[in-house]
């Protein structure tokens, strides 16, 4: 039956996390920026309610929480403040990956020290990506050579998930930790946006890894690399709408307050109805990242393409959003005393983060007029 | 729980609806839109089967007794049929007999016996329509601003004025007609009133012609000193009463579109959806399988079946609010703005996907022209844009 209420849980989740993001996350994402770290006191509040550990499965001490109850939840913290979102140390977006092999061996190991407060980084290098780095096949090790792209909690992480395709060809998933492995950061000079999110890139200089640390390969690697992905896409585009409803709400307050030519300025349709826009953005992403969500949570074939959809969306929505609310603002909406000026900054570095929009909207064409089937095998 | 899997009665209701547009609507569309009309035999054929244009007709939509716990579903069962009949065709699908438009106002605020009067009419033996008249030459998006007057006399109403664009309006066997009793009191003057067909002084004084939907009849009606007895006072004199100084009428009026307007969305979708099939097996068949030309045919229907879903998605909300009892009006001027925009952006990428081949006799070019107007009626795009704002400010308090 189709229906738009959330559970009890889902709506207790939501008010709680809400009620963070309003009172404790927004009031210090100035701070936070500055400092390029998410403050440790929030980081334990934050870990103290499980909001860490929404994707990890028991073993890894997690609530495994299906996707379409996580989407609303994590909207709920984006809507305090995106930065300090990504910036949040833990397992990251590795930790769609821990959930779908919560008992590979090759982490045992590890499982003290990942759910004690180790922070993951996943290195996703597919064939768009823009390195010399390398994973090259020797015999029965791997070699890593080269820099990685700027990696989301890469300046952080204790340990990197690296999922690759290998020089012969063959996708790999690899465990590296950073005692064995050893790579160097380069921090960089980030100033757009997701300052705090520990954005660096790897360079690792010939570093040999064993089988020990081999977590899959072949075929059965890139069918958790894929699915991996699919559930990264919707977590992120729904972190995206979170943005994007924070962005809302700001530009309407500011706009029912400031006057020009003797009245509120949200009386004039030029504002007004860009303001009705940005609402119907924000509703359709949200919409289409709930679909790809629940089509996850049922494990439905077309959930690949939907979760491609869902973030092309996203993505679009946000720029426009974002852009809107600094443009409603005025000149106001340029300088720092105001978030959006931060929020419009965020986004493209979101954007640029997590996939190309004309690369996702091209491969989803592809599965539409092949064939989900055919384009994946393309 | 969130859910967007279709119930089994909704499921049953989107095959029915589907298997009907695509055997009986579709393979007459291009013919239809050619003569300007759908056949009175195939209109004649499909009434006996009780196919009808009205919300109730599609199940689900009645109220239910306080003993029945089932949740409504009507206006979703309506959302879900409209869509797939309107993908057969909307000219069509307009021109279903049925109450149309003017149903919902009947339904909403019309006395028990004016429903029974008014709506048991759509019956197997011959075709029937109803009509919904709020438009005037100087009034459109401004529907305070009606001009037709409605002068109380004894036993009833005398009404003059003019309504343009009125969808089944010379065929209608009744139309819901706005009125004022009292221009000055502005919204509180205004009154729905039922007026049936043959009533002296109302005649039907023009059909245009369109740039689209030629199928379905748009009609110009005239009111001349035409009495309309108290009877069909729409919600009889107590609504009115009731409501004390309250803009009733106008409430009627506006009270209708948070039905009517997922409807209209979904019929938008519809047609965006029949496109963008078409233009899909046009591409799998005719277009290279790589390269440039294949790239941009992949991105330009990847966006399309994007918003398609999208609009769908957002009229779903609508329909499911309305089904919840939910105020849904933003809700409701939402799917509308957003599905009246992107289904004539869809039909436009498609027609550039076919290129000149799309121009001769090809569907899409028809359903470009048929859905330009799903912009525009049941509230232009902007008036949805107004809608939506107005929400959006409320709890400010400021009204834009």
């Amino acid at each position: 039956m189709i229906s738009f209420h959330p559970t009890e849980d889902e709506v207790s989740f939501v008010e709680v996390a809400k009620g963070l993001a309003k009172d404790k996350i927004r009031p210090i994402a100035r701070n936070i920026e500055q400092n390029g770290q998410v403050d440790q006191t929030l980081v334990k509040e934050i870990r103290e309610l499980g909001l860490l550990s929404l994707e990890l499965t028991e073993y890894w001490k997690g609530l495994e929480l299906p996707l379409i109850s996580q989407s609303q939840i994590w909207q709920a913290l984006a809507y305090g403040d995106l930065d300090v979102v990504q910036g949040l140390p833990g397992t990251g977006d590795a930790a769609s990956m821990l959930r779908l092999i919560p008992d590979s061996p090759v982490l045992q190991s590890y499982k003290k020290d990942v759910t004690e407060g180790g922070t993951l980084a996943f290195l996703d290098i597919d064939e768009h990506s823009l390195t010399n780095f390398s994973v090259t096949q020797k015999d029965t090790e791997y070699l890593l050579s080269g820099t990685t792209e700027p990696v989301r909690l890469a300046n952080f992480a204790d340990y990197v998930l690296l999922a690759a395709t290998a020089s012969e060809g063959e996708a790999v998933l690899l465990w590296l930790d950073q005692k064995h492995h050893p790579w160097e950061i380069e921090e960089g000079d980030y100033r757009l946006g997701l300052i705090a999110s520990g954005l660096s890139r790897l360079t690792f200089q010939d570093i040999p890894v064993s089988q020990s640390q081999v977590i899959a390969k072949g075929r059965e690697a890139s069918d958790l690399i894929k699915k991996c992905r699919s559930r990264i896409r919707i977590l992120q585009a729904a972190k995206e709408v979170g943005l994007m409803e924070a962005a809302l709400d700001y530009a309407i307050e500011y706009t029912a307050g400031r006057k020009a030519f003797g009245k509120e300025i949200a009386k004039f349709q030029g504002v007004s109805f860009r303001v009705a826009e940005m609402a119907m953005e924000a509703k359709a992403a949200n919409h289409l990242v709930w679909e790809a969500a629940l089509k996850v949570d049922e494990q439905d074939e077309r959930a690949e393409g939907l979760s491609l959809r869902a973030l092309y969306r996203a993505h679009r929505s946000l720029r426009y959003v974002t852009d809107s609310a600094v443009q409603l603002l005025g000149g106001h909406g340029y300088v720092q005393e105001y978030l959006v000026e931060k929020w419009m900054r965020d986004a493209q570095a979101q954007v640029a983060l997590y996939g190309r929009e004309k690369q996702m909207l091209t491969k989803r064409g592809e599965q539409l007029i092949k064939g989900e089937k055919e384009a994946a095998m393309s | 729980m969130i859910s967007f899997e279709l119930s089994e009665q909704q499921k049953q209701i989107k095959e029915m609806t589907h298997w009907f547009a695509k055997n009986e609507i579709r393979p007459i569309a291009m013919e239809a839109d050619k003569l300007g009309k759908v056949p009175d035999e195939w209109l004649d054929n499909v009434n006996k089967m009780g196919i009808h244009l009205n919300t109730s007709s599609f199940g689900g939509g009645g109220k239910t007794s306080s003993k029945e716990k089932k949740e409504r579903e009507g206006n979703r069962m309506g959302v879900l049929a409209t869509e797939e009949m309107a993908w057969g065709d909307p000219a069509i699908t307009l021109s279903l007999p049925g109450a149309g438009l003017g149903g919902p106002p009947v339904q909403s605020s019309g006395t028990p016996e004016q429903q029974e009067r008014f709506l048991s009419i759509f019956t197997k033996d011959k075709p029937r329509w109803g009509a919904y008249a709020l438009t005037e030459p100087e009034a459109g998006s401004d529907a305070s601003g009606i001009k037709t007057t409605a002068k109380k006399v004894d036993g009833g109403y005398i009404l003059n004025g003019q309504k343009i664009f009125i969808t089944n309006g010379g065929r209608a066997s009744w139309v819901v007609v706005f009125a004022t009793v009292d221009s000055t009191l502005g919204r509180a003057g205004q009154r729905a009133f039922v007026v049936e067909k043959g009533t002296p002084g109302y005649s039907c004084s023009k059909l245009v012609k369109k740039m689209g939907l030629r199928a379905n009849e748009t009609a110009e009606l005239l009111f001349e000193d035409c009495f309309v007895p108290d009877e069909n006072l729409l919600g009889g004199e107590k609504l009115y009463e009731a409501s004390g100084n309250k803009p009733s009428g106008f409430q009627v009026a506006m009270k209708t579109f948070d039905s009517t307007r997922p409807i209209v969305a979904s019929m938008a979708i519809g047609i965006a959806r029949a496109a963008y099939e078409y233009t899909l097996e046009f591409v799998k068949q005719e277009y290279p399988k790589s390269g440039e030309l294949f790239r941009l045919a992949s991105e330009t229907l990847a966006e399309a079946e994007q918003d398609i879903s999208a609009a769908r998605l957002l009229t779903w909300e609508a329909a499911w609010k309305a089904d919840q009892g939910k105020p849904n009006a933003k809700e409701a001027a939402m799917c509308k703005a957003y599905a009246g925009q992107i289904s004539l952006q869809v039909c436009s990428k498609c027609l550039e996907i076919l290129g000149p081949i799309g121009l001769n006799n090809h569907l899409v070019e028809k359903l470009y022209r048929d859905v330009k107007i799903f912009d525009i009626f049941e509230g232009t795009n902007e008036i949805q844009h107004l809608v939506v704002a107005r929400r959006q400010y409320a709890p400010y308090e400021i009204r834009v």
